[in-house]
């Protein structure tokens, strides 16, 4: 499903060339639910948003269903992110100005094409699955950060995409409802078959998922360290 | 590309967020409206001016000729030549004589003009004498309102009589019907009053004491020439036959460059153009606080793109391409200076509408589309920046944006 063939992403700090990611190949079946596990500055975040198609790689490729999208434009990556891919973020991401309900409703005014579904009827009803429809007209910081999570994953699911991406989804969490945010993570992956990547520096919240990827100075390795 | 109903849905995203930051939407509007307002009402002005003096020379009667020293109007130069004036030739009793033979010239008038202080009893007011002869009042359809206007023989026999303008007979004897009869002064002489004539619009007109020109001969007019000579034709096709005429029998004694003889359709349209000049001039100068605005609406979508910096990076991860960003805050500068630009427009309606009983001020196509058209292009002009700006961030550095 997700293939990276010898993929590098650099960055220039000033003059100093930064190796994010170095050839990196790698390979995530349809409907897996892995982890990616390394240290803060490993390069693994960079990893995630190379296969989330908000960065370019500097080179190699990135194949997504057996199409190199590494070289499409912003108009068709924006489109595969939008109906394809959706993302959770440490901090929820959600924007404040919104409310919950607008905040969940956001992707769909970026899509395309048509939708096979009523956008209003399809939040309704997750958002009263995640247990926070009782908080659809609250703003997102008038919620506890449990709820704005559940909240980003409505909205990462709003699309029905076929990967979730999920960038320390626990890490502003307290430790019960960072446990409860694994579970959805979980049922995601199994009760709506979606592929889950999860991107974590702890080896505790990694071992839930069914494979792990070790990741270390922008290279994939054999193990955490 | 946006989706058929993006166009509403930009709109209504954009009135959204106007309404959450309503104090600034209207700060930011301001620049523009005031820009607006000051090109509409310049514009306004500009206009206004030319139809009050335009009306003031049609108010002169049709198939008028003008003869004045010097370049005076139009000429070469198309304008009030600074010299025109002032330098050239004066003309005569003989030049009016010699005028008045021609066939297809029905009146010939005199005029001497100066500015004075006329007193009556207490009263002091500032006036105009106009000497003229009789054919003057006929040339400017003139009518008497009070008493009698003077003769052929009155004006040429140096009697102390004048005919007064509506407007200072009712200074100087507050009910015009009271002037009738009385003796006012000024230049140290005393004149009696015989008429007023009825109000004509024309301010200059009516606060002038119309007297006999032949009574300025003396310590008024100690040359005895004229400023200018006013010729009436008799039907409009004959305008050109007796400016012609007139021009032959005047370069008999002057030379070509001494005098002027314009009609009235050459004034107009050196009115005309004058005011092109001066409305363009007067468009500049409101552009610049146009300009302004638009900077102003630059500088707050500058900082509202800093201030979304992550709301941008949110955007862009759920979908959204380079293209819907550039057009959500192109869309929101576009609007505020709309907003503005409508405001002013409104605005200036108003004000017009209140000056208009003073002054003939107006508002027409030109100045609305100007107002509505600049201000939509400045709200592109100036948005495209701080757009871009947005649209061109980074998805990632705009997400870990803080």
């Amino acid at each position: 499903m997700i293939k990276l063939q010898k993929v590098s992403k650099y960055y220039y700090l000033g003059e100093e060339e930064v190796k994010a990611v170095c050839d990196v190949s790698l390979q995530i079946k349809p409907k897996e639910y892995v982890s990616i596990l390394g240290s803060s500055g490993s390069g693994k975040s960079t990893l995630m948003y190379l296969i989330g198609l908000l960065e370019h790689p500097t080179s190699g490729k990135i194949l997504l269903d057996g199409k190199d999208v590494s070289k499409l434009s912003d108009e068709e990556l924006s489109h595969i992110r939008n109906s394809y891919v959706g993302f959770v973020f440490q901090s929820f991401n959600l924007i404040n100005r919104f409310s919950v309900l607008e905040n969940v409703l956001l992707p769909v005014k970026y899509t395309k094409g048509n939708i096979d579904f009523n956008p209003q009827e399809r939040a309704d009803n997750l958002l009263k699955k995640f247990g926070i429809y009782d908080r659809k007209d609250f703003f997102p910081n008038k919620i506890s950060g449990g709820q704005q999570q559940r909240v980003a994953i409505v909205r990462a699911l709003m699309m029905k995409p076929k990967i979730i991406l999920a960038d320390e989804p626990t890490g502003n969490l307290d430790s019960k409802t960072g446990d409860e945010i694994l579970d959805i993570m979980e049922s995601l992956n199994k009760d709506f078959g979606v592929t889950v990547i999860l991107v974590t520096h702890e080896k505790l919240v990694a071992d839930r998922t069914n494979r792990k990827i070790y990741i270390k100075d922008g290279k994939i390795s054999d193990k955490y360290l | 590309m946006i989706k058929g109903n993006g166009i509403s849905h930009l709109f209504k995203a954009a009135l959204t967020d106007f309404k959450r930051n309503k104090l600034r939407t209207i700060l930011t509007s301001l620049g523009i409206m005031i820009g607006v307002l000051s090109v509409v009402m310049l514009i306004a002005l500009g206009l206004g001016l030319k139809n009050y003096i335009q009306e003031q020379f049609e108010g002169l009667g049709a198939n008028l000729i003008i003869i004045m020293p010097g370049a005076g109007f139009g000429g070469d130069g198309g304008g009030f030549g600074p010299a025109g004036i002032i330098s050239g030739t004066e003309f005569d009793e003989k030049d009016v004589n010699n005028l008045k033979r021609i066939s297809e010239i029905k009146y010939a008038v005199p005029l001497v003009f100066q500015s004075t202080n006329v007193e009556s009893g207490a009263n002091k007011e500032s006036s105009y004498i106009m000497g003229v002869n009789e054919d003057y009042f006929d040339l400017m359809n003139a009518e008497a309102a009070e008493g009698a206007l003077f003769t052929k023989t009155e004006a040429q026999s140096r009697t102390k009589i004048a005919v007064l303008g509506y407007t200072i007979a009712e200074k100087l004897f507050e009910v015009p019907d009271n002037a009738i009869g009385k003796t006012i002064r000024f230049e140290n002489q005393r004149f009696k009053v015989i008429g007023v004539i009825e109000k004509t619009g024309d301010n200059e007109q009516d606060r002038s004491i119309i007297i006999p020109y032949k009574s300025t001969f003396g310590s008024i007019n100690p040359d005895k020439t004229f400023w200018s000579i006013y010729l009436g034709v008799e039907s409009e096709d004959n305008v050109e036959m007796a400016k012609q005429k007139a021009e032959d029998t005047l370069l008999k004694r002057y030379g070509e460059d001494d005098f002027s003889v314009t009609e009235q359709s050459e004034i107009l349209s050196t009115i005309d153009q004058i005011f092109a000049v001066i409305n363009g001039f007067l468009i500049a100068i409101g552009s610049i606080s146009l300009i302004v605005g638009g900077i102003g609406i630059m500088n707050i979508m500058f900082a509202s793109v800093t201030e979304r910096t992550k709301e941008i990076g949110i955007r862009r991860a759920v979908g959204a391409t380079e293209k819907d960003i550039l057009y959500q805050f192109l869309t929101e500068s576009v609007m505020l200076s709309a907003f503005g630009g409508i405001v002013g427009l409104l605005l200036s309606i108003v004000i017009v509408l209140i000056i208009r009983r003073f002054f003939p001020a107006s508002i027409n196509a030109l100045a609305v589309i100007l107002a509505l058209g600049i201000s939509s292009a400045i709200g592109i002009f100036f948005g495209v920046f701080p757009a871009r700006r947005a649209s061109k961030l980074p998805p990632i550095e705009a997400i870990r944006y803080e």
